[in-house]
């Protein structure tokens, strides 16, 4: 039993002609970790929105087709109850602060306050979540006084902190250096493996290639393709619409035309390239 | 970005420990005193024997004598200056400079309404020294302030240090494309304008955004909220609120009562 349900939805944003989704079908799994690429404008964001309810509760337009998320239709639910269930932490970190805490600690437990989480259980929690995303020694600190990058790892902790059932993350390594988004990356795929499902809309490909269990290529609000990364990284369809690819593939894929790639398939990670160009 | 964003100083003092409640009442009572008690020297009493006792049990005496130098001064000065031009017509002379005479009127007038006003703002300002915001907020909230007013306290709060770090930025990049914010006052305050733009609508698109983040963690959630902090409420918070409602009362009777 699918967890999340998209059949045939297809949302304008208000005042636009142009649908911002089209015809999206979706489903996942409990626990399944789906990647979500595209180009700027593609419509990653406005399936993020989608999935956490603020289309169309927020984001007013028309919607039509039906969103469901653990049997639950968003029309038929209000916000503050579908939050529960689908955290999202957004692109800009910057605008996730509350704005009502001091500290980072504070900030974390903002969510778990407004829930009703009793104090002792709130505490640990916030303890834990920070541990797990690394920011531990942050809490004391004001959320205005963080990098782009920790700003984006207290937006993810304040949301992972809220235990939902499905994560949705749109670009949540945009402002970090690689060893931030490995440790983001494999944070994430370990809330996978505990059950959570996780959408994470992200441009960076090798990353992808190493954690995601499924990716959907979106071009102008619809899905293009969606299947194993290993085979939607490396398609000739990304290429042809735009899409950045990685490097890996780029190079395997000039040698593939000079007869220097052997294989059948092209790489996405830097492993995989190596391992091939030794064959 | 300044990390210290309230006026709070956290220091490890009876007043420190107070419920936040039991602080707004105190500075409820001292206003109330400040308004009924016509005298002239009513103000300064009050200053001398409640404010400057209190902030020297909270470990705060410097920094309260530093906002009293900062703000007493002008705002004295300010009233001096409105007095004279406003309302002239003192008979006492003390001084004469040139055409301009000071009378003892206008500086008695001045001095009262100066001390009333500081009176008003710095026992605010031990308030807000002495009690932290989350505490304060979390408390009135609890008390039944809804959550909404506290956020939107809160948050302007907070924004206003933010707000001027973005003008700097903005400036810095329209600097940086030759807009010229350097010159005589007059020019800059028209060049001013260009900084408005994205100050104000760059602040719109993110209320919009910051509404739908605290949407997301679940601000609107119909649950009874709990708290992070716990604000103790003790026996001695309570017999000091009593103490003052009935000093408010006498006082307020007192005024009223016909006589
Ligand atoms: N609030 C809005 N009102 C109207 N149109 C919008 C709004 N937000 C996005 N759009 C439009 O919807 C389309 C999809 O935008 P979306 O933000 O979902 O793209 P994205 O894939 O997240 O892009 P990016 O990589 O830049 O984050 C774009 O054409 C965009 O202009
Ligand atoms: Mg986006």
């Amino acid at each position: 039993m699918a967890i999340v349900n998209l059949q045939n939805v297809t949302y304008k944003y208000p005042l636009t002609e142009k649908p911002a989704l089209q015809n999206i079908d979706l489903q996942m799994k409990e626990g399944e970790f789906v990647a979500v690429i595209g180009p700027n404008g593609a419509g990653k964001s406005t399936l993020c929105y989608t999935l956490a309810g603020f289309v169309p509760h927020f984001f007013k337009g028309e919607l039509t087709g039906s969103v469901e998320v653990a049997r639950n239709e968003t029309s038929k639910s209000n916000l503050h109850e579908w939050v529960l269930n689908v955290g999202l932490a957004f692109q800009n970190p910057f605008n996730q602060i509350s704005g009502a805490k001091y500290t980072v600690f504070e900030e974390i437990a903002f969510g778990l306050e407004n829930i009703g989480v009793p104090r002792e259980e709130m505490k640990g929690r916030v303890k834990e979540a920070m541990k797990m995303t690394g920011i531990s020694d942050l809490a004391d600190r004001s959320p205005y006084s963080l990098s782009g990058g920790q700003q984006q790892r207290v937006a993810l902790t304040s949301i992972l902190v809220m235990q939902p059932k499905v994560l949705v993350l749109d670009e949540p390594t945009s402002q970090m250096d690689p060893i931030g988004t490995r440790e983001v990356f494999s944070v994430v795929r370990t809330m996978a493996e505990r059950g959570m499902t996780v959408i994470l809309a992200e441009h960076k490909m090798e990353w992808i290639a190493n954690f995601a269990d499924r990716v959907i290529a979106l071009h102008e609000g619809q899905i293009l393709v969606d299947g194993k990364p290993g085979e939607v990284l490396t398609s000739d369809v990304l290429t042809e619409k735009g899409f950045g690819i990685s490097r890996y593939t780029s190079v395997a894929r000039r040698a593939r035309e000079l007869g220097l790639w052997k294989r059948d398939t092209l790489p996405v990670t830097l492993e995989e390239a190596v391992k091939g160009f030794k064959e | 970005m300044p990390d210290r964003l309230s006026f709070y100083l956290k220091k490890n003092s009876i007043i420190h420990a107070l419920n936040p409640f039991t602080k707004l009442t105190l500075v409820f009572a001292i206003v109330t005193y400040g308004l009924i008690g016509a005298g002239f020297w009513t103000a300064t009493i009050l200053v001398c024997l409640a404010l400057l006792p209190l902030a020297f049990t909270a470990r705060l005496l410097k920094e309260y004598l530093g906002v009293a130098v900062k703000l007493i001064l002008p705002t004295a000065g300010f009233m001096f200056v409105m007095q004279s031009i406003f309302i002239p017509g003192g008979t006492t002379e003390i001084f004469r400079l040139g055409s301009i005479s000071i009378e003892l009127e206008t500086v008695q007038r001045s001095y009262l309404i100066a001390s009333r006003i500081f009176l008003f703002i710095s026992a605010f300002a031990l308030l807000l020294l002495t009690t932290h915001p989350s505490e304060l907020m979390t408390n009135l909230t609890q008390r039944g302030l809804p959550p909404q007013f506290a956020y939107v306290i809160i948050s302007t709060l907070q924004i206003i240090p933010q707000m001027q770090a973005k003008s700097l930025t903005i400036i810095a990049a329209q600097r940086s494309r030759g807009l010229d914010t350097e010159s005589s006052f007059i020019k800059r305050i028209g060049l001013l304008v260009p900084l408005v733009g994205p100050l104000v609508f760059g602040s719109l698109v993110e209320v919009e955004e910051r509404a739908i983040a605290i949407e997301a963690r679940g601000f609107t959630s119909t649950h009874k909220k709990t708290y992070l902090h716990e604000v103790p409420d003790t026996n001695l918070d309570r017999a000091i609120r009593t103490i003052l409602i009935a000093l408010i009362i006498v006082a307020v009777v007192w005024r009223v009562w016909p006589s």
